[in-house]
């Protein structure tokens, strides 16, 4: 049987009385994009610090290339946590020259505007660039798995995309990648999802899986504002698309009774969920 | 104000290591110093030599604690034992009137034994030997050095290693294919050859202005410089492994080199320090490197009587390295060492 790329079965991790990752299992296949996805907190980086093998797990098993992680699988890996692990006080060409050099490989060129950047300190980089490099830092000995860990904070979108046309050209090379975000539209960027909330996978598979059949109650009305804020104080899960109201958790006959005894006119519909909205569903019913 | 007061107060309420830098370290060096720092000598370790031996023996009194008799002894027996550092004040009989020769290099025993020797008169001739001025610098200077370079490597080991873990790039240093021991080895050699080049400059320095003599071998210092430095650095490794920040490395490294100022033999003689204190004394590298570096640099001695300093040196960088990696290790490699059993199916896919 071949390995998975990344695999973690009831994968734990208690800090003191607080369980940071309560019983996760997942993998990841070569050559697919795999996008952890969870608010602030929601365990995504305690599970990919397992998973690289920089944290014991409590219970559960952390597997990388088939193996728990050791010396000989991490160097098959590349990995860009959340800090980005570059040496502020070297130039762009000299990270990259230490990094290559411990993998054993030839450094490889920069290009573009990171060229442009090659002899600058990191530290006088911009954050975009940065990251940029430290995704290019992680990849030059052609890793079999990617772990990258909020790849595109603080990076403005057309950076983001760039971060995110290499991602896929790593996938397609073979890599198997899991990539950690709470930016929903990244999470659109990936083959599948795991929807991580407090501590806990509470969804997964592709986009399309987890909205599949699921449903969201529109509201259009005249006084949207009145609307709006008629719905959000009765404690229902609401967000404002334009001049929309979006109403999660309700049904359409809650909504439109709400709206009644308000005395606001509205049309009221069922429209399919987002995966927002499903992730905002799940994030609630998760157990605190 | 009485906010950042309170902030302040709170906070260090929780730091503990600086509340024990701030009231438990004084206290501790108040009573280790106050202990130490003597320059009474009461015994000053004597051999007497030739065929009045036994008879020199049996009138040394008070200061001299004859611990060598031996009656077919010369005075280039007694240049021997003092350059060995086996005693500080040798008695040599064969001559006529016998001649003490002292030990110049241990200043205070040096001074305590002229003073009580010169009481003889003319019945003893007094030969200072190593520093025949008793020049204070001639004494000084040769630990000094090596206290200006335990400061400096130190401190700078721990740091280093620190500033990676605050960096974050400790991180991604553990996933990378470095043993604990390489990156280690890799953090320190850069230093090492600094620390090494900076000593030859600070030793060439002292002799130069302060006319501190060169008489040893210098191949025999280098290897003992050489392993000095192995155990400074790897003190500061070993602290950088046990601090979160460059704060936290800074106070253990003070921690460490204050203590070492009065109690390893540069200032005060080891010999006035009470067993009490001085076996404090033999813990640290400096009261090693103060016996070879004076021992090489004014009496000439060599690996014959240095020996047990060269071992002892060694030992200490072989432990603090261990103790530095089997720490580091910790770091860079948590996980539980388990066999692992079925592959991980049944995830959802």
């Amino acid at each position: 049987m071949t390995a998975h790329a990344l695999a973690a079965r009831s994968l734990t991790r208690r800090f003191g009385d607080n369980t940071a990752v309560d019983d996760v299992s997942f993998h990841v296949e070569f050559g697919e994009v795999v996008g952890l996805l969870g608010a602030n907190g929601a365990g995504k980086t305690t599970i990919i610090r397992m998973l690289a093998g920089l944290l014991e797990p409590t219970a559960g098993d952390a597997r990388l290339l088939g193996d728990p992680p050791n010396r000989a699988t991490q160097s098959r890996l590349g990995y860009v946590p959340q800090g980005l692990g570059l040496y502020g006080d070297l130039t762009a060409v000299e990270n990259l020259a230490f990094s290559a050099g411990a993998y054993g490989v030839e450094p490889t060129a920069l290009t573009g505007s990171l060229a442009a950047s090659s002899h600058r300190l990191v530290a006088n980089l911009p954050l975009g660039l940065q990251r940029r490099l430290a995704f290019v830092s992680a990849v030059q000995h052609d890793p079999e798995v990617l772990i990258l860990d909020e790849p595109t904070s603080g990076v403005g979108a057309l950076g983001a995309a760039r971060l995110w046309d290499q991602i896929r050209v790593e996938a397609e090379r073979g890599a198997g990648v899991l990539v950690s975000t709470h930016s929903m539209q990244e999470a659109r960027q990936c083959d599948r999802l795991l929807l991580m909330s407090a501590g806990r996978l509470v969804g997964w598979g592709t986009e399309a899986d987890i909205v599949a059949g699921e449903t969201t109650v529109e509201v259009d009305a005249g006084a949207w504002e009145e609307a709006f804020n008629a719905v959000a104080a009765s404690g229902a899960l609401v967000t404002l698309d334009g001049r929309s109201t979006r109403v999660i958790d309700r049904s359409v006959e809650e909504v439109e009774a709400l709206l009644a005894r308000e005395g606001i006119d509205a049309e009221v519909r069922t429209v399919p969920a987002t995966i927002d909205e499903r992730m905002a569903v799940l994030a609630r019913s998760a157990p605190e | 104000m009485r906010a950042m007061i309170l902030k302040e107060f709170r906070e260090l309420r929780r730091d503990r290591r600086t509340m024990a830098m701030i009231i438990v370290f004084p206290l501790l060096l108040l009573i280790i110093f106050g202990y130490a720092a003597t320059f009474d000598v009461e015994d000053v370790p004597t051999a007497a030599l030739g065929p009045q031996a036994q008879l020199v023996a049996d009138q040394a009194v008070g200061l001299f604690d004859v611990i060598t008799i031996d009656t077919d002894g010369t005075a280039d027996t007694a240049r021997t034992l003092l350059r060995d550092g086996d005693v500080q004040v040798a008695i040599a009989t064969d001559t006529q009137p016998p001649t003490a020769f002292v030990d110049g290099s241990n200043l205070f025993a040096a001074q305590a034994a002229v003073g009580a020797l010169g009481r003889l008169g003319d019945q003893i001739t007094v030969d200072v030997l190593f520093n025949p001025d008793l020049i204070t610098s001639w004494v000084l200077v040769p630990p000094l050095i090596g206290y200006i370079m335990m400061f400096i490597g130190t401190v700078v080991a721990a740091i280093g290693l620190v500033k990676e873990r605050e960096n974050g790039t400790l991180e991604q240093l553990a996933v990378m294919p470095l043993s604990p021991s390489s990156v280690i080895m890799g953090k320190i050699t850069p230093y090492f050859i600094v620390a090494a080049i900076d000593m030859v400059v600070v030793t060439l320095l002292g002799m130069l202005l302060f006319g501190v003599p060169f008489v040893g071998s210098v191949a025999v210092f280098a290897v003992g410089v050489a392993i000095f430095l192995f155990v400074l650095l790897g003190v500061g490794v070993l602290i950088s492994t046990v601090s979160q920040n460059t704060g936290q490395a800074i106070q253990l490294a003070i921690f460490f080199l204050v203590p070492q100022i009065l109690l390893a033999g540069m200032i005060f003689p080891l010999s006035s320090i009470p067993w009490a204190i001085r076996w404090i004394s033999y813990l640290f590298p400096l009261t090693y490197y103060t016996t070879i570096s004076k021992g090489i640099m004014l009496r000439g001695a060599g690996l014959d009587s240095l020996w047990p300093q060269y071992v002892v040196l060694a030992a200490m960088a072989a432990f603090v390295f261990t103790a530095a990696v089997l720490r580091f290790r910790r770091d860079l490699v948590p996980r539980r060492h388990r066999k692992p059993d079925a592959a991980a199916d049944g995830a959802p896919a």
